[in-house]
């Protein structure tokens, strides 16, 4: 059979590649905030992958990759409420 | 245990925190972790001069399960380069915000973004490293959009989304890594690293993410309008620092860690797009109506000599031959670091005083503010490279290396790129000698004229007349009497 | 036969994350955008769940898709419905962006393939499992996270830190919504106790089970997105000078455990032994609390209007 990790890395790279290609096509900021999410998921996706390769054999996946996405999963979330004041603001300034 | 290393980081970081819960007292805040900052940096050089380098395993664990912090001479004099760029800007900065909210936002952000250029640089970890370099994109953007402008609002959100981007090409890289390798530490890694699908791929993403990062020619897009619009100490610290950083990366994975996974193809192709930067930033810096416009095309054009260096340094034989292109490149990066930012402080200056940084109506700066302008002077001897700036000797040295090992096609390129760069100086000081008006009275603003003047000096007569000293710096076993071609 | 049932699932749950992922960035109706973005989220969280890794599903659920949901649900009420493509998009040029993104997915696909048949499966898993034992906490994700790389963790207190200032720094808050019906006023005065004591079981078991501070300090932020929800403006947060001090406090503990732990001539946050688990529980309390401070401070979008701006004023009157 098909190992998961095999299944869900892949699914990652395809999150990664459709977000990418999504956040070069969109023009409006909140769109983009969206595509870069979903990039972001794509790679936390591969991260956990890897950590279940072998898990079968093992009392728990790999830990590590596991922290390494919870840190990342805060850090997309702190950019994203960044970037979303950031477009407030613009909007704001546009209606000035 | 010799917990040195941890200091660099620390100091700007319980500033920031300082700054944030007493923001009466930001000022305070800011210059006290800056000097304390610059003086542990001089430790940590000092440190490297007697050990060659430096390794703090944070938490007592072993480098890879744990996360290592490293100096070597070529961290240790970004590092004091960075320091002290930092403080001479910070300086500035408490006269240059008459704002107390600005003043208020501005420091925490700031001192967060020294803490993140310095942890980047002492970094050992490739996830570490993904960390400093979020920490540093987004303070970079929170400061860039300080001026709350139209147009500097817009730069910000440019440059937030293409860092994001470039953040997570070079996190897919770092996955990549741990999968096939099973470490993150840099050093171990090193020694693992074949010439293999998943090494080429990985370094080829995160190499992608940090060039978008280091703004070289053709993802330079994002750049002009993000250092243009921001505040001026800001436009200083990332046109001489930040952009420098993802730089700085690029030359650790290429040299340290996938050397062996490299053909010199790969080199090649950096250093055509650098080639490109060279001549493209100059011109459209020649062809710039504002000063901080100029200033950062101008940026453009000097991370382009930068990766021009690249070809030329993995060509050279390991040794002496190489020793000496590597020693020349720093000593290129420190001097674009001190002229850049002196540069972008002087053009500050200008424009808060003139109300405009206008090049074309810049008559009478010099007889009005004959500081800054001699300041702008010594900082545009550095950036064409003329002596006796480091930036002479470093691209001399590039030329006699280029010619060395038959890479010919660069020394036009140099040369272009530097005539381009006088014309663009010169175009400056034309107007700023020329008649005029002047820019209002001529009052002494010691404290934002000097800072510039400063590294202005540092970049023109420190670094080229001590060129030895950093030589032997970063490369310790050199020879120092093979340093004239 | 549960093998192939297994990786049937596998497909299926796949199969919708790239449809839903697919779905939520195609869309031009940024208000579908969102709501399948947020689908995407609580997905993906089963996905952790599936791949073994409950402490990312619950910080998923909570943050991922909880608070950054919030966020964008907010954010949407500023931006006009549909959005335009931007304008340079050729026949030609989509293709070859479509190209492009095809290459680029079988490269990184046969990389990671290549990767993955290299590594053999262990990689940190070993030492982490070896270590543990002096870590202080038996939960391994919280002991990569709060003691073996520590230092990460320190730096993303700071990268959250700096993008709440960012968003500080950029004016006052968006304003508030209107006093709710009784229903959702009803639910949120039973719901945030819950949020708060959740919150704090959270924190407890992260020790040893999953849970720890982000995603407690994410529960809190979320009964501050409920309270703003529900009429108060301010979201429960204290005056700003308070405000400051909760934003400074995880770094400052982080920071001070470990330059003291340097003072007494350990190593930076290296942890005596016996007392790691204790040291880990106070970081990981005043983390909590600055993390919920800044989460929430970043769904209120500012200082809020109603009191003064003034960096270093106490505030006026609550709601």
């Amino acid at each position: 059979m098909l190992p998961a990790e095999i299944i869900f890395g892949l699914t990652g790279v395809g999150l990664f590649t459709l977000g990418l290609r999504a956040t070069l096509l969109h023009g409006s900021l909140l769109a983009r905030i969206l595509a870069i999410n979903v990039c972001g998921a794509g790679v936390f996706l591969m991260f956990v992958s890897i950590a279940y390769q072998g898990a079968a054999a093992m009392p728990v996946p790999d830990p590590v990759p596991h922290a390494l996405v919870l840190t990342g999963i805060v850090v997309a979330v702190s950019a994203t409420a960044l970037a979303l004041a950031l477009g407030r603001r613009l909007r704001e300034s546009a209606d000035e | 245990m010799n917990n040195l290393l941890i200091w660099p980081v620390a100091l700007p970081l319980i500033g920031s925190l300082l700054a944030l819960v007493w923001p009466r007292r930001a000022d305070w805040a800011g210059i006290g972790a800056s000097v304390a900052a610059l003086a542990v940096a001089g430790l940590v050089a000092a440190d490297v001069m007697r050990h060659d380098s430096l390794e703090l395993a944070i938490g007592g664990w072993t480098p890879g399960l744990g996360i290592a912090l490293r100096a070597d001479g070529l961290s240790a004099a970004l590092l004091l380069m960075s320091s002290l760029v930092a403080l001479a800007t910070a300086i500035y900065a408490t006269n240059y915000f008459t704002d107390a909210h600005k003043r208020a936002d501005f420091w925490p952000l700031w001192l967060l973004l020294i803490t993140a250029l310095h942890a980047l640089l002492l970094s050992g970890d490739l996830f570490n490293i993904y960390v400093t370099l979020e920490l540093l994109g987004l303070a970079a953007v929170a400061l860039a959009a300080l001026g709350r402008t139209r147009a500097a609002l817009q730069a910000a959100v440019r440059y937030l989304t293409v860092g994001l981007l470039g953040s997570l090409a070079f996190l897919t890289g770092v996955g990549l890594v741990y999968a096939a390798y099973g470490t993150l530490d840099m050093s171990t890694l090193a020694g693992q690293v074949r010439a293999e699908p998943a090494a080429w791929v990985a370094l080829a993403l995160m190499t992608s993410g940090l060039l978008i990062k280091s703004a070289l020619f053709p993802m330079h897009f994002w750049l002009p309008s993000a250092h243009a619009n921001a505040p001026a100490p800001v436009s200083a610290a990332l046109s001489a620092l930040v952009v420098k950083a993802a730089f700085y990366l690029v030359l650790r994975l290429w040299l340290d860690v996938f050397d062996v996974a490299l053909g010199p193809a790969a080199a090649g192709m950096l250093g055509v797009l650098g080639a490109f930067a060279v001549i493209w930033g100059s011109w459209k810096a020649f062809r710039a109506e504002r000063l901080k416009l100029l200033a950062a095309y101008s940026t453009v054009a000097q991370i382009g000599y930068l990766f021009v260096f690249l070809p030329v340094l993995l060509a050279s034989a390991p040794g002496a031959a190489r020793d000496l292109v590597f020693g020349a490149l720093v000593l290129f990066a420190l001097t674009h670091g001190f002229a850049k930012s002196a540069f972008f402080l002087g053009a500050g200056v200008v424009l808060q005083r003139a109300g405009h940084d206008r090049i074309a109506e810049l008559g009478g700066t010099a007889r009005a503010l004959p500081v800054t302008t001699f300041g702008l002077a010594l900082a545009g001897i550095a950036l064409i490279g003329l002596p006796p700036s480091g930036t002479f000797l470093a691209k001399w040295q590039l030329m006699a290396s280029a010619i060395e090992v038959g890479q010919w096609l660069w020394i036009p390129v140099i040369a272009a790129g530097s005539l381009l760069a006088g014309a663009y100086v010169f175009r400056v000081l034309g107007h700023a000698f020329g008649p005029g008006e002047g820019v209002g009275p001529a009052l002494a603003w010691a404290r934002q004229e000097l800072p510039a003047l400063l590294l202005a000096v540092v970049a023109t007569a420190v670094l080229g007349l001590g060129a030895v000293h950093v030589w032997s710096f970063v490369v310790p076993g050199l020879a120092i009497g093979g340093i004239q071609p | 036969m549960n093998a192939l049932l297994w990786t049937l699932l596998d497909l299926l749950l796949a199969a919708m994350l790239l449809g839903l992922g697919w779905a939520a960035v195609a869309t031009r109706d940024l208000k579908r955008g969102v709501a399948l973005f947020i689908a995407f989220g609580l997905l993906l969280a089963l996905a952790w769940a599936r791949l073994r890794a409950p402490d990312l599903a619950l910080a998923e659920a909570a943050i991922g898709a909880g608070l950054a949901g919030a966020l964008l649900l907010a954010a949407l009420r500023d931006e006009p419905r549909h959005e335009k493509l931007a304008a340079a998009h050729s026949r030609a040029g989509l293709w070859t962006l479509n190209l492009l993104s095809v290459l680029l997915a079988v490269v990184v696909a046969w990389a990671l393939l290549c990767a993955l048949e290299m590594g053999e499966g262990l990689r940190l898993a070993g030492a982490v499992t070896d270590h543990i034992g002096q870590s202080g906490v038996s939960n391994p994700v919280t002991a990569v996270l709060l003691n073996f790389r520590a230092y990460d963790t320190l730096l993303e207190l700071a990268v959250i830190l700096s993008a709440v200032l960012g968003v500080l720094a950029l004016g006052p808050a968006r304003r508030g919504y209107g006093l709710p019906g009784p229903v959702l006023g009803g639910l949120i005065r039973w719901l945030v106790p819950l949020l708060i004591v959740t919150a704090g079981y959270l924190l407890w078991v992260g020790a040893h089970a999953p849970g720890g501070a982000f995603q407690a300090g994410a529960t809190l932020a979320a009964a501050a997105v409920l309270l703003r929800l529900g009429g108060v403006d301010r979201a429960g947060l204290p005056a700003a000078a308070v405000s400051r001090w909760l934003l400074a406090a995880g770094l400052l503990v982080f920071l001070g455990v470990g330059l003291s732990l340097a003072g007494l001539g350990y190593g930076f946050l290296q942890y005596p032994a016996g007392l790691a688990g204790g040291l880990i529980l106070v970081i990981e309390s005043a983390a909590t609390l600055s993390i919920a401070v800044a989460l929430a401070l970043a769904y209120v979008g500012g200082w809020s209007r109603s009191g003064s701006t003034q960096p270093d004023s106490t505030q006026g009157g609550s709601h």
